[in-house]
């Protein structure tokens, strides 16, 4: 009897402690997925009353529209660029920061911080640094007028958005690959340099593979992040403009639903996203991370 | 085995002038420090923690700048050049092996580096394999050896250049008292074979005495002496020497003379001797005699069976002197203990430590 009453105290305690993050969790995330999943077969009404089963119309109705594939198109640059430049930027700093410098914890607490600092925020403080008018580039515009003008070009609003993105991800990636190379033991560089091996050599032969693990973390971070958390800065800086320039999917998922009140097209778009970037990040784990496997 | 070995070198002697080491401003790690070693030679570099034995290696290695002063490495000074134009290789205790690459990658990085063709460098790898009994682990990780198979990695990568000087840092360090005593034979067989200068840092006496040509006793960056292992153990240049060499330590006993006699502290008489002042006398345990008819007389306090031998502890004049039995003498039957020193296993110090050379005409009564 009391053994019985003990465990059904352990059995229940758990759970009741954890349910108010699962209901988070359903309610926010699967929910919503499991919503946009039906609608994607359902053409629904904007404001309720009826939906009807479609079958697959929504999504070839999706990939007959050029807009689609142009947003697509748009996406998949920004994921490449933004991504690569987010990693190699801050890889050539903690590499140049393991040669020389002993971060401290404070500093390099300094330097995490701006990850704390929302996607909105971000977006609204490079919306004045670029802005043509009182930016710090606006003295371009004196010398060469239009030269800088993100609100009229789109290949300049573009680069905004990829600064914005990478400048975002510049510290936590830096920490990433810092931790990394700091736990690469100093005997290995001796060992190195003993063999003949030169700094630019030591970085290609030693230090590079030595951090793969964290490469590829942050890499698949980077990839997925680039394509949804994107949005916060798409919304700050550019709303999709000039000209849709800069709208990507996620921007465009938005913009059609809210905007457009295409529930069903929307949603269509959302589930092609969602397995993209489950795609993506499968492909990353079973091409890259098998390679990646050593002790140290 | 083949009749002629694949590996070998072109040893080189080296050669440090008033070389000095300080990190910073405040402490000096090594004073200035004159020492050669000849070409082909093995020495071997012994001291306690943290007196500066792998930062002497270091600065030969090029992995440290020299504060001052200058290194020859066959003549040639290299204090300014970068490790890999020194021409030698270097064996680090935590054998520090790339752990990405394979065993036959590891052992010819070196070779990849200088740009040696595949074919040739494929050759030499084996050849240093075979030799080292690693024939059979090339393409494994260094993860999955054992830490006996990855020391000799370690080595393979070191000989495989024939560097004509070869440096060990603490090598035999992490691992078990079998492996570090089968390691410690073919590391002398292997230097016998290459023939590379060689430098050895220990901790370790008996690797000490049994590898090295000549030992560099080091305390507190300074030589305390630099001989023959024989030369160390037979006659000590300090106090410190003959305490750091030998186990159990040599037993001092402070002893003072007033031009007659040499007295120990309690008063009484050990020898006549024309010696004035305060001295140290040093005794090792394996050189006291028992001898019932010995002059000196101790109180067994403690007695340990190593098997091999026999370890008393005896009270005498206020220290405790250690006896090292060997195996099958006869033991003490009481614990009142009568003592022989002879004279020709006696050291003299003076106060500071220093040995004293000349001839110290000890006359027991008798
Ligand atoms: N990179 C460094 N910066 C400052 N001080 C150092 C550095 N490396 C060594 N030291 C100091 O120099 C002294 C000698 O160190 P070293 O490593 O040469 O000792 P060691 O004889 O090899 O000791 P162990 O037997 O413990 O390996 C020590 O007091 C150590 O604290
Ligand atoms: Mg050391």
């Amino acid at each position: 009897m009391t053994s019985d009453s003990a465990r059904f105290g352990h059995r229940w305690l758990p759970i009741l402690l954890v349910l108010p993050l699962m209901i988070l969790i359903l309610l926010f995330f699967y929910a919503p997925v499991i919503q946009a999943f039906y609608w994607s077969f359902f053409l629904e009404q904007p404001f309720g009353g009826g939906s009807q089963f479609v079958g697959f119309d929504n999504f070839s109705r999706v990939l007959a529209d050029p807009e689609f594939w142009r947003a697509t198109w748009r996406t998949l640059i920004f994921m490449v660029t933004a991504s690569a430049l987010a990693v190699v930027l801050p890889l050539v700093l903690a590499i140049a920061a393991d040669r020389q410098i002993r971060l401290s914890p404070v500093a390099r607490n300094v330097l995490v911080w701006p990850k704390g600092v929302a996607g909105a925020s971000i977006g609204v403080v490079f919306a004045f640094i670029f802005n043509p008018f009182v930016g710090i580039l606006a003295p371009l515009n004196n010398w060469f007028p239009g030269l800088w003008a993100p609100g009229l070009d789109g290949v300049d609003a573009f680069i905004t958005l990829i600064v914005a993105h990478v400048w975002s991800g510049i510290p936590f990636n830096f920490v990433i690959l810092l931790a990394g190379l700091r736990a690469v033991p100093h005997t290995l560089y001796q060992a190195a340099a003993l063999d003949g091996a030169g700094p630019w050599r030591r970085i290609r032969d030693l230090q590079l593979p030595l951090i793969a693990p964290q490469l590829f973390l942050t890499l698949v971070l980077e990839f997925t992040e680039s394509i949804t958390s994107v949005f916060a800065l798409i919304d700050t800086i550019t709303k999709g403009g000039p000209g849709g320039a800069t709208t990507l999917l996620v921007y465009k998922i938005y913009a059609d639903g809210f905007r457009g009140y295409d529930l069903s097209g929307a949603s269509t778009q959302t589930v092609m996203l969602m397995i993209f970037v489950v795609l993506l990040a499968g492909c990353q784990f079973a091409f890259l991370g098998r390679r990646i496997n050593y002790e140290r | 085995m083949n009749a002629i070995d694949p590996i070998h070198a072109e040893a080189q002697g080296i050669r440090l002038s008033g070389v000095t080491k300080s990190y910073d401003a405040k402490a000096v790690t090594i004073p200035p420090m004159d020492i050669e070693m000849r070409a082909g030679e093995f020495t071997v570099i012994l001291g306690p923690s943290g007196c500066g034995k792998s930062t002497l290696l270091q600065m030969i290695a090029g992995l440290e700048r020299v504060t001052g002063g200058t290194i020859s490495i066959g003549g040639r000074e290299v204090q300014d050049l970068e490790p890999k134009e020194r021409g030698l290789a270097m064996v680090f205790q935590n054998y520090a092996l790339y752990p990405h690459m394979t065993v036959a990658q590891n052992i010819g990085y070196s070779l990849r580096v200088a740009g040696i063709q595949r074919a040739e460098r494929d050759a030499r790898v084996k050849a240093v394999a075979r030799m080292l009994g690693l024939a059979d682990f090339l393409h494994r990780k260094p993860g999955q050896l054992s830490g006996g198979q990855r020391q000799r990695v370690a080595i393979g990568r070191a000989i495989i250049r024939e560097p004509g000087v070869l440096l060990f840092d603490e090598p035999l360090s992490n691992l078990d008292a079998q492996l570090r005593q089968d390691m410690r034979l073919e590391l002398a067989e292997l230097h016998h074979r290459i023939g590379a200068t060689s430098i050895f840092v220990t901790h370790d006496q008996v690797e000490a005495m049994t590898l090295a040509d000549r030992i560099l006793i080091l305390n507190k960056g300074r030589v305390e002496q630099f001989d023959t292992p024989k030369t160390i153990y037979s006659r000590p240049a300090s106090i410190f020497v003959a305490k750091f060499i030998g186990a159990p330590p040599m037993n001092i006993l402070p002893v003072s003379g007033d031009g007659r006699a040499l007295r120990f502290g309690n008063g009484k008489v050990f020898a006549a001797s024309p010696l004035k002042g305060e001295f140290l006398l040093g005794i090792r345990p394996e050189s006291i005699v028992l001898d019932r008819h010995g002059p000196i007389r101790a109180q067994l306090r403690h007695r340990e069976d190593l098997g091999s031998h026999m370890i008393l502890t005896a009270a005498f004049d206020l220290v405790d002197l250690r006896i090292a039995l060997p195996f099958g003498s006869a033991e003490p039957q009481q614990s009142d203990l009568h003592l022989h020193f002879p004279r020709e296993c006696l050291h003299l110090f003076d106060v500071e430590g220093r040995r004293i050379e000349a001839d110290f005409h000890l006359e027991y009564a008798n």
